[in-house]
């Protein structure tokens, strides 16, 4: 009998992995948008109307003629709380409705939150995608300045909400609690997340506070990558790569954590 | 191998933990070139400015305004190209800092092969910073070198720039003030002097010195002349009545006449339709007079005005002032070596818990 190298076991592992988390994929696709009603067409719909609306209302303050682009500030606000926001909140819940295919070796529950971690970075990447396109297409938002750095801080970004998705997530299924408190915190980390100012606009000791919270960095990186040098904009991709580093690790232990106490109900 | 435990076998961790934690180990202990940081402080005053809308007023007592806009100014000036180039030209900085005194990563150009000045600029930016403290507006200059002298002398040579442009800057705001004042002297000048040119042709050529106060003695004359006049013409009448053919009447008529004749003639001096009377001449003289006495005034106030500008100049000068002079470092403060082979160490773990994790999960799918 010859023996398997380790290479070849992960290998196989993987690929079987990559076909649960596929057809979790569809299955994911399926709830969360359904057949009935514009279905997929809701992850457009959404900030489309918000940025309208937005619009709408500064134009009626007669405030539309500030120095940013309002209608690429407030969608490029809105695209990135939607990433980490649908992608945290989505994983709050991800183990319960699923409880049923855990009977499945192969199906851990890690795979849960990756399908649907994966679903929402791409509903809310496509969704800023096509809506940019859109707008630009309109003439309602200028050509970006810098792609590479939008990729940047859009990677970043993704990143540090797949850390708080796997942290939030299996806290939640821990106790339930945590998925309450988490929706109230959302609300109250909306403000401070960067989406809707710039680090400039404020006081001097307000940008070093503001500067600790690492989706701040994200959109400022973001809006320079828009902008250029319209705007002044502060960010250090370095500490945000460290956070997301740091938050990782227990994110991933506390999955691990929660697939060992599972399996043992 | 056996006898080694199974973490380190492990190869994740070799490579996550061990290889950069080595590396990190070889380079900072071995290669890596001591840095000298030379340190300097200084401020940039102006005498207090007057807030001048309510807003600014509002925001100054919040303590939001950003005080001192001139420390900015001297911050962008030692962080500039043109801060870079003078020090090449006076001290050579890009050769200084390429000299093997510096480890291969840290010295200019570094693994880079372009070694322009533009590339040079970025490399600048990393060992020279301006550091301002938003409360107290005092800034701080550091500047990094391989070497403490060279240190020192690069931190001395970018204040004394920077003290050179705040002295220019001043030199040039006083001089825009005072020109402008001047100026206005000068125009001011030239028309008083126009003006009494003006009046002195007149009176020379008018033959006339102030027809307002000329004209009073022959006003006086004619009073006189009236009143000796209607004298003359009560005795005739007297005269007339009492003794119709006595001598003395004849003599007294024409003593009349020559009388009314005299009035007219100096009335019309006075004033007439004829050119030469004193009332033609006097809306002419009034007109110059009152141009001369406004392009007096108008002298007055330029050259008040222009003391009063070289006073503000004065008063609006900034000041560099050095609160520290550039340090002698006596000793390399960077790199922090046992700091960053922890860091990198501390920072392989987390990378070796991630893959690892990473890794479990993985395996734990199996046919």
């Amino acid at each position: 009998m010859s023996a398997v190298l380790p290479e070849q076991k992960l290998v196989r592992s993987l690929r079987i992995q990559a076909r649960v988390i596929g057809a979790l994929l569809m299955r994911e696709i399926i709830t969360r948008y359904g057949r009935h009603n514009i279905g997929f067409l809701w992850l457009f719909v959404e900030p489309m109307m918000f940025t309208l609306g937005v619009l709408a209302l500064w134009t009626a303050l007669g405030l539309h003629k500030v120095v940013l682009p309002i209608v690429a500030f407030t969608l490029s606000g809105y695209a990135s709380v939607l990433l980490w926001r649908n992608t945290i909140n989505r994983c709050g819940n991800a183990v319960e409705p699923n409880r049923a295919l855990m009977h499945h070796r192969n199906v851990r529950i890690i795979d849960l939150y990756v399908s649907r971690i994966i679903l929402e970075i791409s509903g809310a990447s496509i969704s800023f995608l096509i809506l940019s396109v859109v707008f630009m297409a309109t003439g309602l938002v200028g050509m970006p300045d810098d792609l590479l750095k939008i990729l940047i801080a859009w990677f970043l970004l993704a990143w540090f909400s797949l850390d708080m998705a796997l942290i939030i997530g299996s806290l939640s299924v821990l106790s339930e609690s945590v998925d309450r408190i988490w929706h109230v915190v959302s609300y109250l980390f909306l403000p401070l997340s960067g989406a809707f100012f710039m680090v400039d606009w404020l006081p001097t000791y307000a940008q070093e506070l503001v500067l600790w919270i690492p989706t701040v960095n994200c959109t400022e990186l973001l809006r320079e990558g828009l902008f250029g040098n319209l705007v002044r904009a502060h960010y250090s991709v370095g500490y945000v790569v460290l956070v997301n580093m740091l938050l990782l690790l227990p994110g991933l232990l506390l999955v691990r954590y929660v697939g060992l106490h599972l399996e043992g109900e | 191998m056996k006898t080694l435990p199974k973490w380190i076998r492990d190869r994740l961790f070799l490579f996550s933990v061990v290889i950069p934690t080595a590396l990190a180990f070889l380079y900072y202990g071995f290669i890596a070139a001591d840095v000298y940081i030379s340190e300097s402080r200084f401020v940039v005053r102006s005498p207090e400015r007057q807030t001048t809308s309510p807003l600014g007023l509002i925001l100054k007592g919040a303590g939001i305004s950003r005080a001192q806009d001139d420390a900015f100014v001297v911050q962008d000036y030692i962080l500039s190209r043109d801060a870079m180039l003078t020090l090449e030209k006076e001290l050579g900085i890009k050769s200084a800092y390429s000299r093997p005194n510096g480890d291969f990563l840290g010295r200019f150009p570094g693994l880079d092969w372009d070694d322009s000045l533009e590339n040079f600029y970025r490399y600048y930016q990393k060992v020279v910073a301006v550091q301002l403290d938003p409360s107290s507006s005092i800034a701080t200059l550091t500047v990094r070198a391989f070497t403490a002298e060279e240190a020192q002398k690069i931190n001395q040579r970018l204040l004394d720039h920077a003290e050179e442009l705040v002295n220019r800057l001043n030199k040039r705001a006083q001089e825009d003030m005072i020109r402008f004042a001047e100026n206005e002297v000068a125009k001011a000048e030239a028309k008083a002097r126009q003006a009494a040119l003006a009046l002195a042709d007149y009176r020379n050529r008018e033959n006339v010195i102030n027809p307002e106060q000329q004209a009073v003695i022959p006003l006086q004359q004619i009073a006189k002349l009236q009143e000796e006049l209607i004298n003359t013409q009560t005795q005739i009448a007297q005269l007339e009545q009492l003794a119709r053919n006595n001598p003395q009447l004849p003599v007294l008529r024409k003593q009349a006449e020559m009388l009314k004749a005299e009035i007219e003639r100096v009335s019309a001096n006075i004033a007439g339709a004829v050119d030469k009377s004193l009332a033609s001449k006097s809306a002419e003289f009034q007109r110059l007079a009152l141009e001369k006495e406004f392009a007096d005034k108008m002298l007055a106030s330029a050259m008040s005005s222009l003391e009063l500008a070289r006073n503000e100049a004065q008063r609006q000068q900034l000041y560099l002032e050095h609160i520290s002079a550039p340090s002698f470092p006596d000793a390399a403060m960077e790199p922090r070596r046992v700091r960053n082979i922890l860091a990198v160490f501390l920072m392989g773990l987390v990378m070796w818990g991630v893959l690892s994790l990473t890794v479990a999960a993985v395996k734990e799918h199996v046919d």
